[in-house]
């Protein structure tokens, strides 16, 4: 059994670490890139959203490269997510590969079911070193990316290759110790760098859908394109707070949770499925947290998304912060989410001389 | 004078308009329904960025009630049934009618989420009771007496024996009862020699199985409703000659359960055409393939 799973973000490195240890063998896919996208886009229904095409273009990549497993996630809705994986199964099946797909519901007894069918005889007495490990991953992984999204306006390039090696230790490390030390390195050699007394960075949150946040090939590296135009990036969620949120159900993280929801109520009155209703409470969240601007993002057709897309320009004229919502999808050109980030920076700049009186 | 209370002729109405209007008219309010699609309502809607053409058209015939009515009924329709949802934008039409059209009327805009058991009915009539100036009892009485005015669906619908090839024509009804939305599809397959029978006149018992025998449960409530019934009819003997499903751009569920519709109907060996719409859909495209596909059943038939 050769079990391969969807990219998003980081979850290769922390999945690779959790299945590895259950001793399941992991071919996680070639990193989502053209090829994923252009394969995910031919075989996928029109109309589908982003993340579905390239999540199948995944797939069949590691299914060429010999996974014979693909574990994935299921769902209740209202979110399509719920639907895809019954979908790219058959799509799949039609295509001629023969393989095994592990559906995780968002149920105990689902999640116990997957891992039982992952872990290999004997697997079960190393579970608690696997999970320990996998979840220490985690934490280094976002903390190394919450940092590099602060300090990649100092200094863009030097940010970017000291991060490549700290994800590279994290992704190399055999116990949580190790992680914990490749992420604290890196804020070692961050905190070294110069132009740490300069002006403060224009500050702009990142909100949206996750896949579309975390995804950097999908969303044009639009994280380090912010970074090197000089504005320090704040994401709402990384990969970490979305598995403590809603699968740990940690209870500092669903408070925290529960008060950004809080901010949406008197726009949008009810969950709408996906983060809706959290991009919502992210514009007013980062309003009174000081933030220069915020940025929303999510697959183009993605309907919780679409719905605060449509009340954003009213929460923004009511609390004053600026924001910009972007849709991507398969046509999606790198240049012209350049050119629009740009002009926003530029507003963002403008505004911020303004209010200082100058 | 009762209150005027506006209801847009779009989405759920054509689910339920008959039993709100008569809800609402028991409740001593004067419901009323704006008036048939027309461009000008759908480019009143087209300030609604980047949802489907159903949507904008509901938030014209919105706006068309904004300067004429002292409310507007705008449910918020979560969930109809256990384990199932609505559509993400049914859940959030009053949100995005207030951020849109500032300017309207208070709306009356109860939410029904029966995944929270049947109080949240009664409490969604209750509270538009009180916007009308009811005692929850009065209302939910009202309600009650109105729900069993709900058009029970004419005798299931049989497939043309011969003569006629029998076309399936499924989609939401807000697209497929819409004449405009729909640009009369009914009407042309008609017209080109089909014997056209919408897929909402299954057996709604045969509906409900075929859709719980898939291997995933469609969560969206009015998607499981149309798929089944579309599936209740290719499994029928002999089946129907083909199929039609109208869709509109950027409708999420359709762009999932149509691909699944479509599998399940060639693996029968049935043809199966999809006809997506938006405000950009020209008639003459839409009537060119829908006579090339009946020309095409027409022509599976010869010996």
């Amino acid at each position: 059994m050769i079990v391969t799973f969807p990219h998003l973000g980081p979850l290769h490195i922390v999945l690779k670490a959790l299945l590895t240890g259950l001793g399941a063998q992991v071919l996680p896919p070639p990193p989502t890139g053209r090829a994923a996208l252009e394969l995910g886009a031919r075989y996928s229904p029109e109309t589908a959203c982003l993340p579905f095409k390239t999540t199948l273009g995944n797939f069949i990549q590691a299914l060429e490269a010999g996974a014979d497993t693909i574990l994935t996630c299921g769902g209740e809705g209202p979110c399509r997510l719920g639907y895809y994986a019954a979908v790219q199964r058959e799509l799949l099946r039609d295509l001629g590969y023969s393989f095994d797909m592990v559906v995780v519901e968002p149920n105990i007894a689902s999640v116990w079911q997957a891992l039982r069918r992952l872990t290999a005889t004997g697997g079960w007495r190393r579970a608690p070193g696997a999970f320990r490990l996998a979840g220490a991953k985690l934490a280094a992984l976002d903390a190394i990316e919450r940092a590099a999204c602060l300090a990649r306006p100092r200094a863009a390039d030097c940010v970017d290759a000291a991060r490549q090696q700290a994800v590279a230790a994290i992704d190399a490390a055999t116990g949580p110790a190790a992680a914990a030390e490749a992420a604290a390195a890196f804020r070692r050699r961050l905190a070294a760098l110069p132009g740490q007394d300069g002006p403060e960075p224009l500050a702009v949150g990142l909100a949206g859908e996750i896949y579309v946040m975390l995804e950097n090939y999908v969303n044009n590296d639009l994280v380090r394109l912010l970074g090197r135009m000089g504005v320090a990036v704040r994401p709402t969620m990384l990969l970490g707070d979305y598995v403590r949120t809603h699968i740990l159900r940690d209870s500092a993280a669903c408070r925290r949770d529960r008060a950004v929801q809080a901010l949406a109520a008197p726009y949008l009155g009810h969950y709408v499925g996906g983060h809706g209703v959290k991009s919502i409470g992210q514009a007013v969240a980062m309003e009174r947290s000081g933030c220069d601007g915020l940025v929303h993002v999510f697959p183009f057709t993605c309907m919780p998304e679409v719905i605060a897309k449509n009340i954003l320009p009213g929460v923004s004229d009511r609390t004053g912060i600026p924001v910009l919502s972007l849709a991507f999808d398969e046509q999606t050109g790198a240049a012209g989410t350049m050119t629009r980030l740009e002009a926003f920076v530029d507003l963002l700049a403008y505004r911020r001389k303004k209010l200082a009186g100058g | 004078m009762p209150p005027l209370v506006g209801i847009p002729r779009g989405l759920l109405y054509y689910h339920y308009g008959d039993v709100w209007c008569d809800f609402l008219r028991r409740l001593g309010a004067e419901p009323v329904v704006s008036p048939p699609t027309t461009q000008a309502v759908i480019a009143a809607g087209g300030r609604i960025d980047e949802v489907c053409l159903p949507v904008k058209a509901f938030f014209g015939h919105a706006a068309a009630l904004t300067a004429r009515t002292d409310f507007i009924f705008m449910p918020r329709v979560v969930s109809v049934a256990a384990g199932h949802y609505s559509c993400p934008k049914i859940i959030g039409l009053p949100d995005i009618m207030r951020a849109a059209f500032p300017g309207s009327p208070p709306l009356i805009a109860p939410t029904v989420n029966l995944r929270e058991g049947r109080r949240s009915l009664y409490r969604a009539a209750a509270a538009v009771g009180e916007a009308l100036g009811r005692s929850p009892l009065a209302s939910v009485y009202a309600w009650q007496r109105a729900w069993r005015l709900r058009r029970r669906p004419e005798e299931a619908a049989c497939l043309a024996p011969a003569g006629k090839p029998s076309v399936i024509l499924a989609g939401h009804p807000y697209i497929l009862y819409d004449r405009l939305l729909s640009m009369d599809a009914a009407g042309k397959l008609a017209a080109c020699g089909a014997a056209v029978v919408a897929a909402d006149r299954a057996d709604p018992r045969a509906a409900d199985k075929a859709a719980a025998a898939l291997p995933k449960n469609i969560f969206w409530h009015y998607c499981r409703t149309l798929a089944g019934a579309a599936l209740a009819f290719l499994a029928a003997s002999p089946p129907p000659a083909g199929v039609v499903l109208l869709t509109s751009f950027a409708c999420g569920p359709d762009s999932l359960v149509g691909e699944l519709l479509r599998r399940q109907a060639e693996r029968r060996g049935v043809p199966f055409l999809l006809l997506t719409f938006d405000e950009h859909t020209a008639e003459a495209g839409v009537t060119t393939r829908l006579e090339a596909f009946t020309d095409m059943l027409l022509r599976r038939r010869l010996p």
